[in-house]
């Protein structure tokens, strides 16, 4: 069964470099002696935690120290810090895939826990909800009109969208969501600077959706206009080559409408290309929502990424670097799913 | 071959997107030469990661060209230097060294902030007395500050010097004891009963500069002040080498400073030789390995070729930023471990374009013709192969140096540039972090980007002239 | 009455170096059941002639004039919108150049060829489907291929499919152009005899472009040589075959490599002419090893020097 087949052996690769990445990172945790600094972490605050237990029962403060040392022995043998890191190496693995990495060094979840798998996960959602709006914004304007221009071609909107195009490749992301907090919230006061919701969000579930929409404004304009110049270029460019070919012209021949040419036999053959460029553009728009979320302090992966950066938080740094990772490979696989459910021609 | 190279220059300089692009890219040159021979190497070290060095600059001020643009003049920065007396007094009990600084204020707002500095003291007997006096326009006099010498140690023997390697640095601003003097000097000559610790927070360069109203507001008073640092020596041979007065004023330079101080036109400067070295360079490493790999890959087949093209696979299938921020945050913010990280992350694409090329060449007849005279596999893929690539390679190097300047500006607003260099990516970081934006401090913000901006531009316009060259189907036809 | 009846047709492009007279009054009829072939050099209009027949006109149009009668009609005066919905494909279909790419690959192959009938006809797709798996069996394709996509089947097989999607509306003529150029051999003999079949078992007349002499040779009834946008020489195939009378068709007969005998086959001297700037006079003159002076000045009338043979060449200028 060619489809079957094919969407397994690319679940296979994907899976493999993921966890290709995570050994990588285990490597350079160990060999830079992070690994050590982090289990040690854990150890201690475990100690800490037993102490504080302990001391309420063992009044004698040697046999207390003599009961702690016996158990920091057990902690460090049981956590592998007295063997050297390489040996350590699946059971590293095995924590970042799983994120149990214990807790976060100074930041904390919203509700004020540290566990640095609760801090991951609660950010999570923020930032697909931002990632996905702004993509599909993007690619309707993209494909509407791109298709437009394809139609127009050599006319003043394929120039300026060309010429805009270039331009939108030379402009940071992060720069425009700067330029748009002056230029809206701090000039014109027309939006927020930043954040989910207003201090103190409303209690209202409705109004806290539109609130939570008015701080998404400038956020996702930011993702919209850095990536939308490039949306039209390519659609516009795939759709010309493909309403050149023979079939569209032999499918008009056979007096087929043309909204029918246009739709099934332009647009629906344009998707699969339009597609791949959206796999491609991936690892960008990755990029763009880290850099947006941290201009705009939108709660997201993102912007704890930065903040675990500027704190030197270690180990949420990993966790992220992780989290990342495996969003990038679902939707990469995701995408190819669609990808082979829309052409044909790559099964086997 | 070089007539091949003529033609496509000629090719490449017939558009004018070309033209633009070599243009602005003369001059990016032009300026990064003018940093390199003007400036030491350590700037970034010595003087821009150096608070000290700021310490007489006005903080967080916009360029001083902004005054031609509103009605309300803010105040200029002022900085007054002598390294001779204007005049000298004689007393009974030595010399007293007057320096006299004539001001003409005409601003809107008082100045931001006065510091008056000493530098290179020698003497020899009593340790001098300097006091600092200002003579308002309104014809009032104060007393500003008085500050003694540092006394002789045990065991020193004179001459006695002081403030040689560090400069004495006074600020009246902040300074209790003229909260004092200007509290009384208040409640003399106008009435007006005011604390020293509400002095000091109006500030006190904003009292001496102005007048007060009835309900504790003050109005500037525009005029010439005469301030006049006097100091009294008790040796003949007492000498001071440098006297400077600061009035700090709300807007400065060319481009403004940050909030530190920092004289932005300088920083921003300083960023022209960084983006383009690391975008030349990055991109040069970049292209050399990626489409030297893609050769040796493409040509010499098998295992190599398998090996190669795994690693190539695997790395295009990694998201970069996320990677990038990991390994720039364990392995250190160096400038050269983010060339190397970002080499790291860019020679898959080439590699992969280049070996297909490779394949494509692999089978001509040039090549067949030069295998059968035996050329070995090295010389091929030099001396035919890489020629054929080359066009490709070298518009590819263009093309990718915008990325890796974007990359590092990226990088550097996240925190993890190099902090020893400036950059503008750096420069944008410091505004962010420190909330330039929601102030509004578009003298810190804009610029940087519109540099970076300009800078990837040049080289996309470059790129897109070399277009035709590298893809003969897009030359017009004749 | 003819079934098509094409007179004067004129079909002329704006372009960056001029207008190019691609077909130049053109005219000639075709009967009921009857294969025309039009043969002649690349460049000399074949397909533009084919777009003209079905109104394809591109955008960049300068003249479209002429009569195209079929059943009374005038095509040529027919708006865009009736010739899609009456003309295309119920009364003429086209099989185009080069199968390879005819056919939209991301659908099913069976789909694509029942479209016209669910589209033009409004049957819906359980009466689609018959037809067509009836006409597919009618080219020789086994019915599995109905639900496979154009990448999965060879190049014959997909110009098999091509001409079931040709037939699938019964038309009443059917323009192939170059229909086996770009196969093998072996199966451009299979598939010339699977149009031989069609024609003779259901009575469809054809319109067969091609190079090929030797091929339009195989079908052909008549035979229209066509050159520089005009129909220098037209006849039934044994008259044009056997006794060429323009001086190109001879040429081009002689270009042809025989089985037997010791003649070597010839070239034509010169190159295709410019269709922008055609040459003055008889458009064959600066290749033609008859030339005459009248021939640099005057474009040759239309003589008939055999019965229903045609030719446009001063040489038969007294008979007429």
């Amino acid at each position: 069964m060619g489809l079957a087949s094919t969407l397994f052996l690319r679940a296979l690769t994907l899976a493999t470099v993921l966890i290709l990445v995570v050994f990588f990172i285990v490597i350079i945790l160990g060999a830079t002696g992070t690994s050590d600094k982090i289990l040690q972490a854990m150890v201690n605050e475990e100690v800490m935690m037993l102490r504080q237990s302990l001391a309420k029962t063992i009044k004698d403060p040697q046999e207390l120290e003599r009961v702690i040392d016996v158990r920091r022995q057990e902690l460090m043998e049981f956590y592998g810090l007295t063997k050297p890191w390489y040996v350590r190496l699946p059971d590293m693995a095995w924590r970042v895939l799983t994120l149990d990495l214990g807790k976060a060094r100074t930041l904390k979840t919203f509700t004020g826990g540290n566990k640095v798998s609760d801090i991951v996960m609660e950010r999570l959602t923020n930032t697909i909800i931002l990632v996905t709006s702004a993509t599909i914004i993007s690619a309707l304007i993209g494909l509407v009109l791109g298709v437009r221009i394809a139609t127009k071609v050599g006319g003043i909107l394929d120039r300026i969208s060309s010429y805009m195009s270039a331009i939108s490749y030379a402009i940071p992301t992060w720069w425009i969501g700067i330029i748009l907090i002056m230029v809206f919230s701090f000039l014109l006061r027309l939006f927020p600077f930043g954040g989910l919701y207003s201090t103190p969000p409303p209690s209202d579930p409705y109004l806290r959706f539109l609130d939570m929409l008015w701080h998404s404004v400038l956020p996702v304009t930011t993702l919209v206009v850095a990536s939308v110049g490039v949306w039209v270029y390519t659609t516009r460019t795939i759709v010309l080559n493909i309403a050149q070919e023979d079939f569209v012209n032999a499918a008009r021949a056979r007096g087929l409408p043309e909204e029918l040419v246009r739709r099934r036999y332009i647009m629906r053959v344009a998707a699969p290309p339009i597609l791949t460029n959206v796999i491609l553009g991936l690892a960008t728009s990755i990029s763009g929502a880290i850099l947006t979320e941290t201009v705009f302090n939108w709660p997201g992966l993102g912007r704890l990424f930065y903040d675990a950066v500027l704190v030197m938080d270690e180990v949420v740094v990993i966790a992220l670097t992780y989290i990342f990772t495996l969003v990038y490979i679902v939707a990469r696989f995701l995408l190819e799913v669609l990808y082979i459910i829309l052409d044909p021609r790559v099964r086997y | 071959m070089p007539v091949r190279f003529n033609e496509t220059l000629q090719e490449f300089w017939r558009l004018k997107v070309s033209k633009v692009g070599v243009a602005f890219l003369t001059i990016l040159v032009f300026l990064s030469i003018y940093v390199v021979t003007s400036y030491p190497l350590d700037f970034g070290v010595r003087y821009w990661n150096n608070p000290a060095y700021w310490a007489d600059y006005p903080k967080s001020a916009p360029p001083s060209w902004v005054n031609y643009f509103s009605d309300q003049k803010l105040p200029e920065h002022y900085v007054l230097v002598y390294d001779k007396p204007s005049d000298i007094m004689s007393t009974e009990s030595g010399r007293t060294l007057l320096y006299i600084f004539r001001l003409d204020f005409q601003a809107d707002k008082p100045p931001t902030f006065i510091s008056f500095t000493l530098e290179n003291l020698t003497y020899y007997s009593d340790p001098p007395t300097a006091r600092l006096n200002v003579k308002r326009p309104d014809g009032k006099d104060i007393k500003l500050y008085e500050y003694i010498a540092p006394a002789p140690y045990a065991g020193e023997s004179p001459p006695y010097m002081r403030f040689y390697d560090i400069p004495k640095r006074i600020s009246i601003t902040g300074d209790m004891s003229v909260a004092s003097a200007l509290a009384r000097f208040l409640l003399r000559e106008y009435n007006v009963s005011i604390r020293p610790s509400e002095v000091n927070s109006i500030g006190q360069h904003t009292i001496v500069f102005s007048v007060p109203g009835p309900n504790k507001e003050f109005y500037v008073l525009k005029g010439e002040y005469i301030f006049t640092i006097s100091i009294d020596t008790y040796d003949p041979r007492d000498n001071i080498g440098k006297v400077k007065l600061v009035i700090g004023g709300n807007v400065y330079g060319f481009m403004g400073t940050d909030s530190l101080g920092r004289d932005l036109s300088i920083g921003l400067l300083f960023g022209f030789p960084i983006a383009l070295f690391i975008g030349i360079v990055t991109s040069t490493i970049t292209t050399l390995l990626g489409a030297g790999l893609g050769i040796v890959g493409g040509y010499v087949g098998g295992k190599v070729d398998e090996v190669i093209q795994r690693v190539a696979d695997f790395v295009n299938n990694i998201p970069l930023l996320p990677l990038l921020i990991f390994l720039a945050f364990i392995l250190g913010q160096n400038i050269w471990i983010l060339v190397f990280l970002l080499v790291a992350f860019g020679w898959p694409t080439l590699t992969i374009i280049v070996r297909s090329m490779v394949l494509q060449l692999k089978s001509s007849q040039f090549i067949e013709a030069a295998i059968s005279l035996g050329a070995s596999r090295l010389w091929i893929m030099f001396r035919h192969i890489f020629p054929q690539v080359a066009p490709f390679v070298f518009a590819q190097l263009i093309f990718f140096t915008p990325t890796f300047i974007l990359l590092e500006a990226a990088l550097s607003f996240l925190g993890l540039g190099d902090p020893t260099i400036p950059t503008w990516g750096q420069i944008l970081e410091y505004g962010f972090r420190s909330g330039g934006i929601y102030v509004g401090l578009w003298w810190w913000i804009i610029p940087p980007g519109l540099l970076i901006i300009w800078t990837a531009i040049t080289f996309v316009l470059i790129a897109l002239g070399m277009e035709p060259v590298v893809n003969p189907r897009l030359r017009r036809m004749k | 009455m003819a079934l098509l009846e094409i007179n004067q047709l004129k079909l002329y492009y704006k372009t960056l170096r001029g207008i190019v007279k691609a077909v130049d009054n053109v005219s000639f009829d075709v009967e009921a059941g009857e294969a025309i072939g039009i043969v002649g050099e690349s460049g000399c209009g074949k397909t533009s002639m084919a777009n003209a027949i079905i109104k394809m006109l591109p955008s960049n149009v300068a003249l479209y004039q002429g009569r195209i009668i079929l059943d009374r009609i005038n095509i040529v005066d027919l708006p865009e919108d009736e010739v899609r919905r009456k003309i295309r494909w119920r009364y003429i279909s086209i099989v185009f150049q080069g199968a390879m790419n005819v056919l939209n690959p991301v659908i099913k192959v069976g789909y694509q060829i029942a479209e016209p009938l669910i589209i033009h006809a409004g049957m819906d797709k359980e009466e689609a489907y018959k037809i067509v798996k009836e006409k597919m069996r009618l080219v020789g394709l086994h019915e599995e291929v109905f639900d496979r996509y154009p990448h999965e089947l060879s190049g014959g097989m997909k110009q098999r499919v091509v001409i079931a999607m040709a037939l699938v509306m019964n038309p009443k003529i059917i323009i192939l152009d170059e229909p086996t150029s770009a196969l093998d051999v072996s199966i451009q003999a299979q598939i010339m005899n699977l149009l031989k079949k069609l024609k003779r078992d259901l009575n469809i007349s054809m319109i067969f472009i091609t190079h090929d002499i030797a091929l339009s040779s195989d079908i052909s009834d008549k035979i229209a040589v066509m050159y520089a946008g005009q129909i220098v020489e037209i006849g039934s195939a044994e008259q044009v075959l056997l006794s060429p009378k323009h001086p190109y068709t001879q040429k081009l007969l002689r270009a042809t490599p025989r089985l037997t005998g010791e003649e070597k086959p010839e070239f034509i001297p010169g190159t295709p002419p410019d269709l922008v700037n055609p040459p003055n006079g008889c458009r064959f003159h600066p290749r033609c090893s008859y030339v005459m002076d009248i021939c640099r000045e005057l474009e040759p009338k239309i003589f008939e020097p055999e019965e229903n043979q045609k030719v446009m060449c001063w040489l038969y200028g007294d008979k007429k």
